[in-house]
């Protein structure tokens, strides 16, 4: 004869075997693969029909917005590993400017564009200063190897 | 000052250092004297990290910009208050603020009316523990009292999108929250450390939890106000893990406040709740370290993979620290729980409730991490986005909805099956009343319809709960009705303090489930003249015009607006180019009804009279700022009010006390 507590908690375990079935069942439909811009430019073909993510810097030179249809086109790159053409239909975020990180989901098209369906840029809330010249990496390292030496 | 400031950061290692070292020879040698000391070390630990942040604070206001932090935040034109609160604008300050609130919290702590009680040796230790970690990472990672070579003439400034008074709370807010769990978290470990099973630690640190719950709701609620005012995309929330990070240890707390009831009077789920208090606890770590190493692609970009790995590390320790804790004395705590002895009764409807919590928790926290999860095992990182955690979340926190209607209708012990049907009368009415209702007025969406009709439905169940408490006491009394009520809540302010979070909840629910569902966005590029309609709205842009305010040029779109056919006035949607930055910013317009926001954003312009807009009516957005405030109130009764129940199932088993003090 089990306990009633031992029934609960049997009960109970059921309970989470179910909902963590039903976690893995939704995941791979809204999931959407990270992939880097050189592996795009590169191989793009290979990801038609995933839903991707990217992150690049802005070419600010390439930006193209037509606002009476809200179409915005530009270019993303990573320093010497390539670039990425991207087209997004809706509006043009705020700090679209030089090198600022932009994040982009969606489908790579067979063209090689990408057609984004969100298009954000990096939130600049920084915990770091963005002039790094003064900061003494090589002191720090120092400190942190004499602290695990100790 | 220099030298103040980082002898301060040095003296709070070497104070915490020594009185963790006067805390273990004082328990050792059982001497008063060493325990003495060890107290003044937190003393003196609260004192030097209140040097050190007014100190900051100080430098920051009169802009001494030799300092790097105060030059990376501020500059001159600043405002006094955003030069202030630029505190915790970064990692060095944030990191202060927080050795500054854990010092503070220990000292309070360690000189309570508690102070004799054997336990508090252990738990200062463990605060000063985390304490020592604090400014460990200050003194060797991210100081904030570093000097800049040569001094800038002007500092950077801060980032426009933080000067906004959701951004002076938020970070505060939530760190309290965060700092607070440390306390019922070390109280918990003493408590297994001295092999004490009762509750006790529980009940020393009820208010303690509360109040920390009180302040991750705040920070939670804020953030989304925040975002929703000045990030511009029109939501509140969008899963990132940043805002994941804050959520988690909220759902496992909110789990503890309930399950310590069933501890506190019936004696039962003590593992469960130590092992509770401590996930939240390492939720916390776990969230700074999340926000703070970058190690997820999120568009918050706080990346400082050093300051994650110092994070890390500690998170690990504590983390193993606790568990060798909890296995060595699991044998301990299972000898004396109580069994539960009935399958129908308030103790498994609370059961169900952490168990659902803490499932919402996990599918937060697996979505959150899953990009680390699947990189690891197919190389290949994949974002669950929103879409996944609505999915997850919808049902979860349906369920949950549907148990806070269903949970204070069920007796404790052994609940009247009958009895129970009957008290559901009227609330389930309610909730199938406003199904009606809405479909009358030809509301669609199936599962918003449900949702809300759940919310009403547990909405119903707390009037219902009012009502009877407030009438049973006329009966009793013969008092009127204010005073009956007011009465009435004030002797059970635990009870009713919680029955107003619920309550809470549930217009947060309407807001939520409302806004999820019938929000409507537009996006369109008009000519001077023209207009945008949408819903009962019709927008007519006149003309774009320039102005500069405290030296930061303006740009505002002028639109006058009608509802239903009324005109209900202007709407002024603004960019703001900042001096100091590059990118110009977004300022939202609202126009708010007590039902919906029509909100709109300039986005974008080719010349004065051709400009793109956004345009989103959000229905109930307002309700959910509203619950927030409700759910604070409701808490802070719960707080004000209120004493540990009495045990009226406990057997005290003559634990032995370590010390020899007796209490």
């Amino acid at each position: 004869m089990m306990s009633k507590n031992k029934k609960i908690v049997m009960g109970l375990g059921l309970a989470a075997v179910a909902f963590v079935i039903m976690m893995f069942s939704t995941m791979p439909s809204a999931g959407s693969k990270e992939i880097t811009i050189a592996d795009l430019s590169e191989n793009g073909s290979k990801y038609e029909g995933d839903y991707i993510m990217t992150q690049g810097l802005l070419n600010k030179e390439s930006v193209q917005w037509d606002a009476d249809k809200l179409e915005l086109r530009f270019e993303l790159y990573e320093e010497g590993q390539g670039t990425l053409q991207v087209f997004h239909k809706g509006i043009k975020p705020d700090n679209f400017s030089e090198d600022v990180i932009v994040l982009v989901e969606g489908f790579i098209q067979k063209d090689g564009v990408f057609e984004a369906e969100k298009v954000q840029t990096k939130c600049p809330t920084k915990y770091e200063g963005e002039d790094m010249e003064n900061y003494d990496t090589e002191m720090h390292k120092e400190m942190y190897k004499n602290d695990k030496s100790e | 000052m220099y030298l103040i400031g980082n002898i301060s950061i040095y003296l709070g290692i070497v104070i915490s250092l020594y009185g963790i070292i006067a805390n273990i020879v004082g328990i050792k040698k059982k001497s008063s004297k060493w325990l003495e000391s060890a107290r003044g070390a937190v003393l003196s630990l609260a004192f030097v990290a209140s040097v050190a942040s007014f100190l900051l604070l100080y430098l920051l206001g009169t802009s001494q910009f030799q300092y790097k932090y105060v030059a990376s935040y501020t500059n001159e034109s600043l405002s006094m208050a955003y030069k202030l609160t630029a505190f915790w604008a970064g990692n060095a300050g944030s990191l202060l603020l927080w050795a500054f609130l854990l010092s503070l919290y220990a000292a309070m702590v360690v000189f309570s009316k508690e102070k004799k009680n054997p336990m508090m040796p252990y738990v200062s230790s463990i605060l000063m523990v985390n304490i020592l970690f604090f400014f460990t990472v200050m003194a060797l990672n991210v100081n904030p009292f570093e000097m800049t070579d040569k001094i800038p003439a002007d500092g950077k400034g801060l980032n426009p999108m933080l000067q906004n008074p959701g951004m002076i709370l938020h970070p505060v807010t939530l760190y309290m929250g965060y700092v607070g769990l440390a306390v019922p978290f070390a109280f918990g470990i003493a408590a297994l450390i001295l092999k004490r099973m009762d509750s006790e630690w529980i009940k020393l640190t009820r208010r303690w939890t509360l109040l920390a719950w009180l302040f991750l709701t705040l920070g939670n609620v804020i953030g989304g106000w925040w975002a929703y005012l000045e990030l511009g995309w029109g939501g509140y929330w969008a899963w990132d893990p940043v805002e994941n990070a804050s959520f988690l240890p909220w759902l496992t707390v909110s789990a503890f406040l309930h399950s310590v009831m069933i501890q506190e009077r019936k004696n039962m789920l003590k593992t469960w709740n130590v092992s509770l208090i401590i996930l939240s606890y390492i939720l916390t770590l776990f969230g700074t370290f999340l926000v703070r190493s970058g190690i997820l692609t999120s568009v918050h970009a706080f990346g400082d993979s050093n300051l994650g790995t110092y994070f890390l590390v500690f998170m690990a320790f504590m983390m193993l620290f606790s568990l060798y804790i909890v296995m060595t004395r699991y044998g301990l705590i299972k000898k004396d729980s109580s069994p539960i002895e009935a399958y129908f009764s308030k103790e498994s409807s609370f059961l169900l409730n952490n168990l659902i919590l803490v499932a919402a928790a996990f599918a937060v926290f697996w979505g959150t991490m899953y990009p680390l999860i699947s990189e690891t095992f197919t190389g290949t990182k994949v974002n669950v986005g929103a879409p996944y955690f609505n999915k997850v979340m919808a049902p979860i926190l349906l369920v949950l909805i549907v148990l806070m209607g269903i949970c204070p209708l069920i007796a404790w012990q052994k609940a009247v099956f009958e009895k129970f049907m009957k008290s559901m009368l009227w609330p389930m009415a309610m909730g199938v009343a406003t199904a009606i209702i809405l479909f009358a007025f030809g509301v669609k969406g199936i599962y918003a319809v449900i949702g809300l009709s759940a919310t009403s439905f547990m909405f119903g169940t707390h009037l219902q709960e009012f009502v009877r408490g407030i009438s049973a006491r006329r009966k009793a009394t013969k008092e009127n009705i204010l005073k009956a009520a007011f009465k009435l809540t004030v002797k059970n302010q635990r009870r009713y303090g919680g029955y107003i979070v619920h309550i809470g909840i549930a217009i947060i629910a309407v807001g939520v489930i409302s806004s999820h569902t019938y929000s409507t966005e537009i996006l369109k590029t008009v000519d001077a003249g023209n207009s945008i309609k949408t819903g009962d709205y019709i927008l007519t842009f006149n003309e774009l015009t320039e102005h500069t305010k405290n030296g930061n040029g303006i740009v505002v779109a002028d639109i006058d607006v009608t509802y239903k056919g009324k005109d209900i006035g202007k709407i002024k949607p603004e960019k703001i180019f900042y001096e100091t930055w590059p990118e110009p910013s977004t300022e939202v317009a609202i126009k708010t009804n007590w039902s919906q926001d029509l909100y709109v954003v300039l986005s974008s312009w080719e010349n004065k009279d051709k400009v793109t807009f956004m345009v989103k009516v959000n229905p109930f957005v307002s309700w959910i700022w509203m619950g927030g405030i409700i759910m604070v109130i409701g808490t802070a009764f719960a707080l004000i009010g209120g004493r540990p129940t009495t045990f009226r199932y406990q057997i005290n088993k003559g634990i032995s006390r370590v010390g020899g003090w007796k209490k």
